[in-house]
């Protein structure tokens, strides 16, 4: 019945000894919401960057990206800005923004593969550069109204505080249309008030922008709450898949997180 | 008793738009004012002069300031350069400032104390090339954070090419040998910038120092083939003219033998002014749109710039070639204006010259280059007339036994001074002034 947005086969990233990712595969469907999940170290954030381009995969691993109504692509064959063009969208775990630039700009910068303005036509500012501007203007209007963004615009980014930043990047990654939006842990550090903000923006964002979500959270509750399936990994092997509800049966998941929650205390 | 009012009270109107006269009006008169004053000659005394030139600045100030739109901005509005009225009446006193200068370092008149006017002005001409050069060079270094030093290999690559084009081909053609160098610029620029692909920091810096060497190679092999040790003359038959087609526009009236010929610091004023002020306004340009805000999303964070979809390899290239073409044309623009270049114009020192113009100008602020070569040449000037004039310190034989020596302790204190107490150099003090300045100024009207 779903088609499948995203799939991977026999993923493997090693650093040096290390195996991030020891063989994973799985799908993501278009539409869905994508949770996964695993202890610290597990090879989540790996999982993100190999996806995106960063990290090339051990041979045999295969990625492919369904875009809609578009023929599937390979994205092994792609360098990441290639990727991100295709309209796979991510956001880091510790903050990709730029924090000496404004707000404005930052997410601007999301609009980067949507304008096609020249450098020359841009330091000319010719007719077409300033309404090509304008647009990408209008188009982030709307991201700073839906994340309440509007009294920072000006203030650099690195002079706000840490929630406020995690929503900026998030509006960023929204700025950019993406068919897939991978987001590393959105809520980390977060209070209460504000997970429950971002969990209203990731539903708006799906419902807004017909964007399939892939995200990666450490708080049970979130994840139970909002994500159609769940994908668990622990020291770089997937350990489990399924609903929320059978991950809260599963016995090797429970191992897992009680695992890291001894370890912990 | 007195009554305090809040500021809130005190503040302009919160919306409010001027019509689309009222925010030319300003500029115009600061455009239009500058030219009758400099034609009105005869009884109208230096004095005189003065007190309209004080008296428009204020108004011209005063008038862009007031007729600003506040309020919730349009996106247009808000996009515009100078949005703010602290900005708009900048801009204004700085267009009225840039065009009354040549007048008044024209006009005989010596103020007190010797200072030394006619000299002046060719220290002015000499800022503004040399600000068009940093501006470009701190859009490279600062902005993009691609660490370079091969920057006076470009104004090297700028005489080469106002040799070959401009002298050689055309005999003072200036106005071919400028696009020419600007193409050049970009084409050498972005090979010179393909070590930024591989390397970073250190050793880029290293790589592009290479280049620099690579160039004075070059430099010196072109000179000695076609013009030998004396180098290349820029001046006498090869000075830049106005095309005769050009004659009737305003201000120009050709010499006897029916030339108009570029020399003297005001006619060069008129040629450099305006090509410092639109390359570095296409500089500004070009960092407030899409390419070069991925320049500074690039020197940030090269992964995250990638996965926003930039190019990063194609980007710092870009950024290695907009820069090198424009230092390459302020090369070219200085050789005609200082009028010969020989084997030993260019050196290394002259590369640290402009790293001290940019660091103390205000790394990552294009505007900062301008501040940043006054800077550089007025301070010299500046205390060779206090040596000479300031009775306190023409007495004192050490300073005046020493002079270069002195300057050059004192320049070097000056910039570790202001590099501690301000990293973000000149134009970051500036910032500061016009915000202090512009708080009180918006507390007070009205
Ligand atoms: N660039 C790298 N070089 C070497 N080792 C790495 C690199 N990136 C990740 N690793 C290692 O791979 C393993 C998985 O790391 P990863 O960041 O993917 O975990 P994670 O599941 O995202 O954990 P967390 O919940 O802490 O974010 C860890 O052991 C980590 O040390
Ligand atoms: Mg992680």
């Amino acid at each position: 019945m779903s088609e499948p947005i995203l799939s991977f086969d026999d993923l493997t990233v090693q650093f040096g000894g290390v195996r991030a990712c020891d063989s994973i595969s799985g799908r993501v469907d278009r539409g869905s919401l994508f949770a996964l999940i695993g202890p610290n170290g597990a090879g989540k954030t790996t999982l993100v960057n190999t996806i995106s381009g960063v990290y090339k995969p051990l041979a045999g691993a295969t990625v492919h990206f369904h875009p809609d109504g578009k023929p599937v692509e390979d994205l092994l064959t792609y360098r990441p800005y290639q990727i991100a063009r295709l309209g796979v969208a991510r956001t880091f775990q510790n903050l990709g923004l730029f924090m000496g630039e404004n707000v404005l700009t930052n997410l601007l910068l999301g609009r980067y593969i949507h304008e096609n303005t020249r450098l020359i036509s841009g330091g000319l500012f010719t007719r077409g550069a300033v309404k090509r501007e304008l647009a990408a203007r209008e188009a982030i209007e709307r991201v700073v109204e839906l994340l309440d963004l509007g009294e920072f615009k000006r203030d650099p980014v690195g002079d706000l505080p840490y929630g406020v930043q995690k929503r900026i990047e998030f509006g960023r990654v929204l700025a950019m249309e993406p068919e897939l939006l991978m987001l590393d842990e959105p809520m980390a550090g977060m209070s209460v008030d504000e997970k429950q903000d971002m969990i209203r923006f990731i539903y708006a964002a799906q419902d807004e922008l017909n964007t399939t979500v892939f995200l990666i959270e450490h708080d049970m509750g979130v994840v139970m709450s909002i994500a159609d399936h769940v994908m668990v990994l622990d020291f770089g092997q997937k350990i489990a898949e399924g609903t929320p509800a059978e991950m809260q049966r599963d016995e090797r998941v429970i191992a897992a997180y009680l695992g890291t929650e001894m370890a912990e205390n | 008793m007195t009554t305090v009012e809040s500021p809130a009270t005190r503040q302009y109107p919160p919306t409010y738009r001027p019509s689309t006269l009222q925010r030319i009006l300003p500029f115009a008169i600061a455009a239009v004012v500058p030219f009758v004053l400099g034609a009105t000659t005869g009884d109208v005394v230096f004095w005189w002069k003065a007190l309209i030139t004080v008296v428009v600045l204020a108004v011209v100030a005063r008038l862009a300031w007031k007729w600003t739109p506040r309020g919730e901005l349009t996106h247009r509005e808000d996009m515009r350069l100078w949005r703010t009225p602290g900005d708009r009446s900048w801009a204004a006193a700085t267009t009225f400032g840039l065009l009354v200068l040549p007048f008044i370092l024209a006009s005989d008149f010596t103020p007190p104390m010797d200072f030394p006017w006619a000299t002046w002005f060719a220290v002015v001409n000499l800022v503004l090339i040399f600000a068009m050069g940093a501006a470009a060079f701190n859009l490279l270094v600062g902005y993009s954070g691609q660490i370079s030093l091969a920057h006076v290999a470009f104004l090297a690559l700028g005489s080469i090419v106002g040799g070959i084009v401009g002298v050689q081909w055309s005999g003072g053609n200036m106005w071919l040998a400028l696009p020419a160098a600007a193409v050049a610029g970009a084409v050498v620029g972005a090979i010179s910038g393909l070590p930024a692909l591989r390397l970073k920091h250190l050793y880029l810096l290293l790589a592009t120092f290479g280049f620099h060497f690579v160039m004075m190679l070059v430099w010196r092999e072109y000179l000695q083939e076609y013009f030998g040790f004396v180098g290349i003359r820029f001046k006498g038959e090869n000075s830049p003219r106005i095309a005769s087609w050009l004659h009737w526009l305003p201000g120009i009236d050709p010499d006897q033998n029916g030339e108009f010929v570029i020399t003297g610091q005001f006619r060069w004023y008129w040629v450099i002014m305006p090509i410092t002020v639109l390359s570095i306004l296409f500089m500004v340009n070009v960092v407030r749109t899409r390419e070069g805000r991925a320049f500074a999303a690039v020197r940030d964070r090269d992964v995250s710039a990638s996965l926003l979809g930039i190019n990063v390899a194609r980007s710092k290239l870009m950024a290695f070639a907009v820069s090198s073409a424009v230092v390459a044309m302020s090369g070219t623009l200085a050789s005609f204006y200082i009028g010969s270049r020989g084997e030993d114009s260019f050196n290394v020192q002259t590369v640290l010259n402009y790293a001290i113009i940019i660091v103390v100008g205000g790394f990552s602020s294009i505007q900062g280059a301008i501040f940043g070569s006054a800077f550089f040449w007025f301070l010299p000037e500046w205390f060779k007339w206090a040596r000479e004039e300031l009775w306190f310190v023409r007495d004192i034989d050490f300073l005046s036994d020493y002079p270069s020596e002195i300057d050059l302790a004192i320049k070097g204190f000056l910039v570790v001074v202001i590099l501690m107490f301000k990293p973000d150099g000149l134009a970051g003090m500036w910032r500061d002034c016009k915000g202090w300045l512009g708080r009180r100024l918006a507390g007070s009207s009205r």
